[in-house]
């Protein structure tokens, strides 16, 4: 990353105004749900400064269903299926990077399979698969197709690939053996594209609704997005501030770890190419 | 007693024989997962658990497992999965227009196996003919009613009189709806409109609210055996050109596509004098509309008419008789009189038998307030819902339809054709 793109002029107002209008475009839902979720129900589509403040919604929708068990849940899976990629992916990454072995290009290929389908349309097969293991209605069964990511697998081999021969080599020649190499070199050098990788995935696990919905059934089991469904009230009105109170008391973990980390996404970003 | 549970064992062998599955011994308690989707908003669920647990504590022998398994759509989505990999609920409660999709899919039993007393019977024979319509074909029962819903005007009696009309006297029919919503429609000096006369949502299911309109103008939109739509027959279209004159030719109506979620929030701001929507919003509206208003049957066009809506209970084919024996018995249990009343009256549901509105407290509930009952006078007027086979596209066909003729893109009848053709190819396999 030597060269930074760095335009001036007309073309420079134009780029920056078109930031704005794309930065304002997105923040205008989180914005409005903000407003709604601390002012009454009266206020959700008329903004008047002067309307009173209430945590009431936050009240409401904490009580309309057991939360904080959720959010337990929702940690104890987004922090299980991550441990397990992480592992899974660096040696798989690692293997397809800089071993050679027969049937490593088909190997490959059908990996890279895996990212051409839609998760959904395994639903049906995932779930005898679950069925069949005992395991319907676990946190694990939530997890566990998600676990061998080919994306994860995809990204690292790239990466892997670029690390220089010469540093595996002069680590071989310290005396390191292949998993000392891949612990001592690999693994510190991508550490970006880890992180990067992190967000990608947890974010995605936080925000799942469709596949946890259908393996689990009780409280025990059941991520926040799932426990959000109580809000779904297609029989009568919308109650937008209670559900945008609800929205925000399950996003704001993630939100606020954005916030914190935001330089150090923003750079691993940059630097694993992934958009 | 002891001769009392060797007669439910020698029945349930009896029934196991008959369905020529396993037959399950007696072993205590008996599970029963039931699948519950969440329609409404509020401590919804708080009721169930509270029902189920009641429930158990008179049968100690069953176990009743409520899954709150999302909205109607995803719970369809649950179940289906749950069903192909061989792992489905006992019961639950579905649409009442799944009926044909969860039979094609092999999914559900009748429940004519069950009702063997006379006491059976007469239980049946007690819920709303216009609901059995939905739960009811080729002379077997499929489902059965229990959080179901018909289509009601709210109206705001404060606008109304501003309007110099009378706020006990709701529009009774289509043209006075329309003279109605020409005096109740607002527009400021540059003719920005500040207050609609009247709103019909479109978005999501705008079948069910067209449903009413096509009802109104002399047909309903399907025959019995969910085989064969009407789409594009005259009345349906006069139906439609109604909906499209109240927002082009008169104006009275916001044009393009009006929200569900959000009608009865602009109820609720003054925005709109007059809304069609369910009457499960009955609640919703009370506690929440700040002024004055009425409740009224929608207006008769040809006739007075709506479609019902909401869910039925299922029973699945993957369980064993006495599991099948005690969701039926739950269903019996929850369905009675007293406990039908307070679920109407907790959820602003229609309460499916005619006993439940002589009950102490549906009574007293009346007497405090008195547009409870519209819906219920509104009954023999009721149709089915639309409910096909393959009902899922086949209802695609007509929402798309309706979108397309109410956003401009194409006329009344040629949006009706295009529909009816759509399903007409659909639904060629079942007939």
């Amino acid at each position: 990353m030597t060269h930074v793109y760095d335009s001036r002029g007309i073309p420079r107002a134009i780029e920056t105004a078109a930031a704005w209008l794309l930065g304002v475009l997105w923040v205008l839902p989180l914005a409005y749900a903000f407003w709604t979720a601390f002012h009454s129900g009266e206020y959700s589509t008329r903004f008047v400064l002067s309307a009173p403040l209430t945590l009431d919604n936050f009240v409401r929708a904490w009580a309309a269903a057991p939360f904080a068990r959720y959010f337990v849940n929702t940690v104890l899976l987004v922090t299980m299926v991550l441990a397990a990629q992480l592992v899974l992916v660096t040696l798989a990454a690692y293997a397809f990077a800089r071993f050679e072995f027969p049937g490593r290009g088909l190997l490959f290929a059908l990996v890279l399979v895996q990212l051409m389908i839609m998760p959904d349309v395994l639903i049906v097969e995932n779930y005898r698969t679950m069925a069949l293991l005992g395991l319907n209605d676990t946190i694990v069964a939530v997890g566990l197709p998600y676990m061998a990511s080919a994306f994860g697998i995809f990204l690292l081999r790239q990466t892997f690939k670029t690390v220089p021969r010469e540093l595996d080599e002069a680590a071989r020649i310290e005396g390191c053996g292949p998993l000392q190499v891949l612990w001592k070199v690999y693994v510190p050098l991508a550490r970006p594209v880890y992180l990067a990788y992190a967000l990608v995935s947890v974010s995605y696990h936080w925000n799942n609704f469709l596949w946890p919905l259908i393996i689990t059934n009780s409280v025990e089991s059941r991520p926040v997005t799932v426990g959000l469904q109580v809000f779904s009230a297609t029989d009568q009105g919308i109650d937008w501030s209670i559900i945008t109170a609800a929205t925000l008391l399950t996003t704001a973990p993630l939100l606020v770890a954005f916030l914190l980390f935001q330089r150090q996404f923003v750079q691993s970003f940059m630097r694993a190419g992934i958009r | 007693m002891i001769v009392q549970h060797m007669g439910r064992a020698l029945r349930g062998v009896a029934v196991a024989l008959a369905a020529a599955a396993l037959p399950a011994l007696a072993q205590a308690p008996v599970e029963v997962p039931f699948y519950y989707p969440v329609a409404v908003g509020g401590p919804i669920t708080r009721i169930i658990d509270g029902l189920a647990a009641d429930f158990e504590k008179e049968n100690p022998a069953i176990k009743l497992k409520p899954i709150y398994s999302g909205s109607y759509q995803e719970s369809i989505t649950k179940v289906l999965t749950a069903v192909k990999s061989g792992d489905a609920p006992v019961t639950s409660i579905l649409l009442s227009t799944d009926m044909f999709t969860l039979i094609d899919e092999d999914a559900i039993v009748p429940f004519d196996d069950l009702i063997r007393t006379p006491d059976d019977q007469a239980w049946l024979k007690s819920f709303y003919p216009g609901f059995m319509e939905n739960s009811q074909t080729g002379g077997k029962t499929w489902g059965i009613p229990f959080q179901r819903s018909t289509i009601v005007l709210y109206y705001n009696k404060e606008m109304f009189k501003e309007a110099g009309l009378d706020p006990n006297r709701p529009p009774a029919n289509w043209k006075e709806q329309v003279e109605y919503a020409q005096k109740l429609t607002r527009r400021d000096a540059s003719g920005k409109v500040t207050q609609w006369g009247i709103q019909i949502p479109s978005s999501g299911f705008p079948y069910w609210l067209f449903q009413a309109l096509a009802i109104q103008a002399g047909t309903n939109l399907m025959n019995a055996a969910g085989t064969q739509t009407y789409y594009d027959k005259p009345e349906v279209i006069e139906g439609l050109t109604y909906w499209l004159d109240l927002v082009k030719k008169y104006k009275v109506h916001p044009e393009g596509i009006v929200e569900w979620g959000t009608t009865p929030k602009d109820f609720f701001e003054k925005k709109v004098a007059m809304m069609w929507t369910t009457t499960g919003n009955l609640t919703n509206v009370k506690s929440n509309a700040k002024f004055d208003f009425g409740v009224a049957m929608l207006p008769a066009g040809k006739q007075r008419g709506s479609p019902t809506g909401g869910g039925n209970f299922y029973l699945f084919k993957k369980s064993t008789p006495a599991q099948r024996e005690a969701a039926f018995k739950f269903i019996k249990w929850v369905t009675v009189p007293q406990r039908a009343a307070q679920w109407g009256i907790d959820t602003g549901y229609v309460a499916v038998r005619a006993e439940a509105w002589d009950t102490p407290a549906m009574k007293q509930y009346v007497a405090g307030f008195p547009a409870a009952v519209v819906a219920r006078d509104q009954l023999p007027f009721a149709k089915a819902e639309l409910s096909t086979h393959d009902n899922q596209r086949v209802t695609k066909a007509l929402n798309d339809g309706l979108q397309a003729a109410l956003t401009g893109t194409k006329t009344p009848e040629q949006a009706m054709k295009d529909a009816q053709r759509e399903a007409e190819r659909l639904l060629r396999t079942y007939k």
